[in-house]
């Protein structure tokens, strides 16, 4: 049991409980305010009853031609409020916004190779590997996982526009990319 | 030479401003400038490179050159744009391109520019005249759109009259009447639709968009128009049509926001009893009979997948009691129980219920053997975090006959034992996760205050923090057991130890606003900058880069959402912009890093003038109020202060009342202390006057202002606080008139201000004219000094009673309140020194035949050096003994058994020594440092 309502600016007053949680980064006000001014219908919060805030996603839409898709930048949830499908609810609004709204012919998202319990959520919503990205994390060091710490995976869900499901292909997980060449 | 081969010869001047090597871009000027010395761009870029390499005074010179010059060349504004906001003229801004606009009017670009200037400084008015002439001009329905939205904002401002609102919004509404096309072709041009429509209550005309199809398919799709669409419907009481939309939405698509919920409940019954909805009781009992199914079968359904309809039961339940039409006194509590067993392992269960929890005793005693009988043991994290929630809604409902010392212990014991058999749960986690025991020790943490509470013994403390110490070792991301950490160690005297798990949270970006409080609010009591460490001063100013961001980045945004047409956000992001700018927090910063530069610069007039003018900013301001108290854990029993309260350092708030209090002492202070009056700082200031915000009665002066004392605002002070303060008033009252009487008049100080800076710049500063001046500078008042007066008794008994203040505060165990009372000496002692600076000068005193006033002077510095270098040598020495050995088994001795047989010995004798070598540095510091003041202004 969840609101479900757009991020607001103020809400950085208050997302303390989700972004003290070490795998939320907190980035500077411009990146908050430069996804709202742009796609402010990608971003939305959870919040509780009580209003206190539960978790947001950030996205946006682009690429040209068929690559024209919707993003996930960021999903979010503390950790107190974690296996209510909050994800997946917040998922599936990005996912509605990005066919109904940008037309996209697609959603995507990257993940830590090492992320296993995003990536197995990601493949339960019907993402599946389009390509892995090396050192896509690169600036953070190789840490104890190795190169699956650092490298991405491009995970992508086709949506209807996407009629030939050009979006999924079968060994994405071995086909291998460098971080210049993706945006 | 040609314009081609001078373009050519400035490029490297561009070069250099992007690299940011802007002393080669002033050499490269300076060149130029020796050719052309009447090129206005290279001008404009010179400004710019000094702008950036703090060379103020110089750039202001070329600037307003450049300004004079009335320029309309691209090159020269967008160059004058980044010096003036540089400059904080953002005024100047606006001038620069309106004029520029007028001699233009056929330059779009140049048209969006002066609506974006304006925009800037919040000039809603010309900002919807120059829209409102470039749509007539360029025929682009995007400038109808800022009109309309500029005509929106100008009626949402502060500072426009009420009667004014309605006309503004009539006009917005007219103007997006009249549209070429429909409003609804863009979901954020429908979203300022609908607000005009709302705020004017326009319903049939909002109900006409909203119900149309395509209405209906936007707001299905954007949160932000359905968040409007859903407010008008309510405004209009067209609640019952809005619950049966959210029941469909609820069956039919299987939403699950709370919204739609609550949209079903409002239709049933409302949440609060007000007038007028008393007799329909037969239809409500009906209405909630038939939801009440509704819900019963969308809960059945959904089982443990979904808690909404669950949660919505217990509501309507709550509801239905508030309304004197519950039929049935046990569904409550049956309610509870059951959500108690589908949603119990859940981690939020207990957020969950706390709002269902205000229940009559003999219900909450059947609650309570209900959770008393959910199984200690457990072998999954399922059973653990069931019993967890247990504990905490226990807790939460004691009465307080049941928060005795005896009772809180046996319950810290259980929480204890519970969480050391639970960490088998988390064996074998990776580093990065938490233990799913954790929120014992939160429990076991916010139990021992209680009991330090009960029984003002630190022995409590201690053995929270070895606790919540240990339990970091287990979950090394656990953010909330160092919140309770970071108070602790400051109840116990141990700063630094505080500030390590501050530093290890990596607060960053705007968290500094919301919860850099934890550890600055007060810091002056533990800043060892007299003795040259900077740590906690340095900790200020590195908060409150944020501001900065805000005041050059918002703004940006803004202007982006205005290209980009999201109208939904610009409201937003000014008054997010507006909060974080004039943030209460950053004020109340400002303050603690002035009282601490106090103690580490040398107090002259140069830092007396800047921080003046600075503080008189902030008190006209409002303020907002972003701190982050709610992030702490609390766990204490509904009856009780809970955690925040309890570990507030010396048991007060810091806020509003706090901040005004020291900001008027120091305002009054410096204002004495300084040669600037108000005509003076006029003439001096650089960038714009920031807008008084703040409340007050407009007919008063700064001075009526100043003097008023509301007695309410001493109960966020401690005693302590309220004896400087009463000291440093009473001081300042009795000096006042000597001052006045010393004071130079304006012209002098002007000419001063003039002189140096020529010096600095070689160009003398404008518009100032300065008079011939008579001799040495020191103008000889032909009016007789006032009389001079003895010091009155608060200030003379002020070192005295904070001696023995001093000695009643040694017998505490934390060092604490010791510091307090110390360091609050230390700063009556520095403020002594900045009144009486004026006076240092002899052909002052003589010149006003002040003599007998320095005598008086003289003894209070005898007295204060004596009481400090008694309290300075104190500090020392208590240093030395807690931090000797004998301390830190003094500490270990407090560990209880239920802790020493869980936790390694060497890990109390780590934690001990960490709180005692932690209290030897912060006492020895401000110990030395104090002496060292002595020395300074011996
Ligand atoms: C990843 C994350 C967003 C998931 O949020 P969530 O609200 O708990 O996810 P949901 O409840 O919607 O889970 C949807 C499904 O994903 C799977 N899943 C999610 N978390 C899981 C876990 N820890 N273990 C196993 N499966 C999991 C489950 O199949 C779940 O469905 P179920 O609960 O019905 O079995 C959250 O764990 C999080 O914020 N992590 C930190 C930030 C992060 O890693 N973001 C992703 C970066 S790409």
């Amino acid at each position: 049991m969840s609101v479900l309502r757009p991020f607001k600016a103020s809400d950085m007053f208050r997302f303390n409980n989700i972004n003290l949680d070490i795998w939320t980064e907190t980035y500077g006000i411009g990146f908050y305010l430069s996804y709202l001014s742009r796609w402010p219908d990608l971003c939305c919060v959870q919040e509780a009853p009580s209003g206190r805030m539960m978790g947001y996603v950030l996205g946006k839409a682009e690429g040209s031609g068929a690559e024209w898709h919707g993003h996930v930048t960021a999903i979010t949830v503390a950790p107190e409020y974690r296996r209510l499908s909050l994800a997946r609810k917040m998922m599936s609004l990005l996912e509605m916004v990005s066919e109904e709204i940008y037309k996209a012919f697609f959603v995507d998202l990257y993940v830590r190779c090492a992320n296993i319990v995003a990536i197995e959520m990601y493949e339960k919503m019907e993402y599946s590997v389009y390509r892995r990205v090396r050192e896509y994390y690169g600036n953070l060091g190789i840490g104890k996982g190795g190169k699956d710490e650092e490298d991405a995976f491009d995970m992508r869900k086709p949506l209807p526009r996407d009629v030939n499901q050009r979006s999924i292909r079968p060994n994405g997980r071995d086909i291998i990319v460098s971080a210049h060449d993706v945006s | 030479m040609s314009a081609a081969a001078l373009e050519r010869q400035i490029r490297p001047i561009y070069d250099a401003l992007d690299t940011g090597s802007n002393k080669s871009a002033i050499v490269a000027c300076n060149k130029l400038l020796k050719k052309h010395p009447k090129n206005v761009l290279i001008k404009a870029l010179k400004a710019l490179a000094l702008i950036r390499s703090q060379k103020v005074e110089e750039s202001l010179v070329l600037c307003d050159e450049v300004l004079q010059s009335k320029p309309i060349d691209d090159g020269i504004l967008t160059a004058m744009m980044h010096v003036l906001r540089g400059l904080g003229r953002h005024n100047d801004m606006v001038t620069m391109f309106d004029e520029a606009y007028k001699q233009q009017p056929t330059n779009e670009d140049l048209g969006a520019q002066t609506f974006f200037a304006n925009v800037r400084v919040s000039r809603w008015k010309s900002a919807h005249q120059i829209a409102t002439r470039m749509y007539k001009q360029f025929q682009d329905e995007r400038y109808l759109f800022w009109s309309i939205i500029s005509a929106v904002l100008q009626a949402k401002d502060v500072s426009t009259p009420p009667n004014m609102r309605t006309i503004l919004y009539q006009l917005a509404h007219r103007l997006i009447t009249s549209s070429p096309t429909p409003s609804y072709v863009n979901a954020d041009r429908f979203h300022l639709h609908l607000t005009i429509l709302r705020d004017l209550k326009l319903y049939e005309e909002a109900n006409k968009l909203i119900d149309s199809d395509i209405g209906k398919s936007i707001c299905a799709t954007n949160l932000s128009c359905n968040e409007i669409r859903r407010d008008i419907c309510i405004q209009q009481g067209r609640i019952q049509e809005e619950a049966e939309r959210a029941e469909q939405l609820i069956v039919e698509k299987k939403d699950r926001n709370w919204l739609e919920f609550l949209s079903v409940l409002d239709g049933a019954v409302p949440a609060a009893v007000s007038a007028g909805t008393a007799n329909k009781s037969t239809d409500a009992g009906a209405n909630i009979n038939r939801v009440q199914e509704l819900f019963t079968k969308v809960a059945e359904e959904d089982a443990s997948k979904d808690r909404s309809a669950a949660l919505a039961l217990l509501e309507l339940e709550k509801r239905a009691r508030t309304h004197g039409l519950s039929q049935d006194r046990s569904r409550l509590l049956t309610l509870l129980k059951q959500y108690f067993e589908k949603f119990g392992d859940k981690a939020c269960c207990f957020e969950d219920l706390k709002p269902f929890l205000e229940l009559e005793e003999s219900e909450l005693a059947q609650l309570t053997s209900f959770l008393e009988a959910v199984p200690t043991s457990f072998t999954t994290v399922s059973e653990l975090r069931r019993l967890i929630n247990s504990y905490k809604i226990l807790r939460y409902t004691l009465p307080l006959t049941d928060i005795t010392e005896e009772k809180e212990s046996a319950r810290v014991a259980a929480y204890v034992r519970f969480y050391f058999e639970g960490l088998a749960l988390g064996d074998g986690l990776p580093s990065s996760e938490l233990q799913p025991a954790d929120d014992l020790v939160l429990l076991a943490g916010n139990t021992y205050v209680s009991l330090w509470k009960l029984t003002d013994g630190d022995c409590h403390l201690l053995n929270a923090v070895y606790l919540l110490e240990f339990a970091l070792i287990k979950s090394k991301q656990s953010f909330l057991t160092r919140l309770i950490l970071i108070r602790l160690y400051r109840l116990l005297g141990a700063s630094n130890a505080a500030l390590e798990h501050y530093r290890a949270m990596q607060v960053k970006q705007v968290q500094h606003d919301t919860l850099s409080h934890l550890i600055l609010s007060r810091a002056s009591t533990f800043s060892l900058s007299a003795t040259g460490d900077i740590t906690l001063s340095t900790e200020c100013l590195e908060s409150t880069q944020i501001y900065l961001s805000n005041s050059q980045e918002t703004g940006d945004f803004i202007v982006r959402a205005f290209t980009g047409e999201k109208y939904s956000q610009i409201p937003e992001f000014i008054s997010f912009e507006d909060q974080l700018d004039n943030s209460l927090q950053r004020d109340t910063v400002k303050i603690e890093h002035l009282r601490m530069r106090l103690t580490h610069e040398p107090i002259n007039s140069d830092l007396i003038d800047m921080e003046l003018i600075e503080l008189k900013f902030i008190f006209d301001r409002i303020h907002y109020d972003n701190r982050d108290f709610a992030i702490l854990p609390n766990y204490q029993p509904k009856l009780s202060e809970g955690l925040h309260n309890q570990t507030l350092l010396f048991s007060k708030p810091e806020g509003d009342a706090w901040m005004m209090t020291f900001l008027k002492v120091y305002i009054r202070a410096f204002q004495q202390a300084s040669d600037l009056d108000d005509t003076v700082e006029e003439k001096l200031l650089i960038g714009d006057r920031p807008k008084q915000t703040a409340d007050f009665d407009k007919k008063l002066s700064l001075r009526d202002r100043l003097m008023q004392r509301d007695p309410e605002h001493l109960s966020s002070l401690t005693l302590d606080e309220v004896k400087f303060v009463e000291y440093a008033h009473a001081l300042i009252d009795w000096l006042e008139p000597y001052h006045n009487h010393c004071r130079p008049p304006p012209a002098v100080v002007l000419a001063e201000a003039a002189k140096q800076t020529e010096l600095k710049t070689g160009h003398p500063l404008k518009g100032i004219d300065i008079p011939p001046l008579n001799g040495n500078g020191h103008h000889k008042k032909s009016e007789e000094p006032p009389a001079i007066h003895e010091a009155p008794e608060v200030v003379v008994k002020y070192f005295d009673a904070a001696k023995s203040r001093f000695k009643e505060a040694q017998s505490k165990p934390s060092p604490s309140e010791l510091l307090h009372v110390a360091t609050l000496a230390q700063e009556a002692y520095l403020l002594l020194v900045t009144e009486t600076l004026r006076f240092k000068n002899p052909s002052v005193v003589k010149i006003h035949k002040l003599g007998n006033l320095v005598t008086n002077f003289k003894t209070l510095r005898s007295d204060a050096l004596s009481a400090l270098a008694e309290i300075s040598s104190t500090l020392i020495k208590r240093g030395e003994s807690d931090g000797s050995s004998d301390s830190r088994h003094l500490c270990m001795d407090h560990c209880s058994s239920d802790l020493s047989s869980n936790i390694d010995h060497d890990f109390i004798v780590t934690c001990a020594k960490k709180i005692c070598d932690s209290r030897k540095k912060v006492l020895d510091g401000v110990g030395k440092g104090i002496d060292r003041l002595r020395t300074t202004y011996a």
